[in-house]
């Protein structure tokens, strides 16, 4: 109850005014104050990271459509942590020759989930004139 | 939930969709003894790599459960193939 509805039952209740009286100022009042908007609703997340690849420049149009759910990317990237030690370090020595000198062993589960967590912000739209690529999630 | 239905479409040029449907559950009852097999190899290959067998199983679950929903769909010109997992 507001702060203006409280008095004028107040009054009311000490008989300084009618019935009739706080009826019709209670009315004025709500008149003063509309009812304020319903509170947006919260969005909903994301469950689906959708690819979208449309190829019209060879001789027949191609076309991809992906939909892989989040949850499974996450599955996904819990199953690295399974990755045996030996493996990482061969992986590693590998991109090091080829120029990549990443190292895989750093990379914790937990940063790749973050990384998916965030996922739900990325809108890739690539266009040219043959051929469209769309990334985003929905 | 696991994956119910897994349904795989192959449309070759000019013709019209084939679709398989396939009933995970009755067909994994059906295969349950090549599953046991594939289940003990699992467990040599992660005793072999040193990978825990329980982190293993876990993962695969997860990756089970989070596998309904996922559509994949290709298109070469009049030649289409799709799998979707329900």
């Amino acid at each position: 109850m507001n702060e203006q509805r409280r008095q004028i039952l107040q009054m009311l209740a000490e008989g300084k005014i009618t019935a009739d009286e706080a009826e019709r100022l209670i009315s004025a009042v709500e008149r003063e104050q509309p009812e304020l908007p319903a509170a947006p609703r919260p969005k909903s997340r994301p469950r689906y990271l959708r690819v979208l690849v449309e190829d019209n420049s060879g001789t027949e149009p191609s076309r991809v459509n992906i939909r892989v759910p989040l949850q499974l990317l996450r599955a996904g990237v819990r199953l690295t942590s399974l990755v045996p030690p030996q493996a990482l370090t061969r992986i590693n020595t590998e991109l090091d020759k080829s120029g990549v000198p990443i190292d895989l062993s750093e990379l914790k589960p937990q940063q790749l989930e973050d990384l998916i967590d965030q996922l739900d912000e990325v809108t890739i739209d690539i266009e040219d004139a043959d051929s469209k690529v769309q990334v985003f999630c929905e | 939930m696991i994956p119910q239905l897994v349904t795989v479409g192959y449309r070759p040029a000019g013709r019209h969709w084939r679709r398989l449907y396939i009933p995970v559950l009755p067909v994994a009852l059906v295969a349950s003894p090549l599953l046991l097999v594939a289940m003990a190899g699992g467990l040599v290959a992660c005793h072999l790599f040193k990978v825990s067998p329980a982190g293993a199983l876990r993962g695969l679950g997860q990756l089970l459960w989070a596998l309904p929903g996922t559509r994949i769909e290709f298109q070469e010109g009049r030649t289409a193939l799709l799998l979707s997992v329900r």
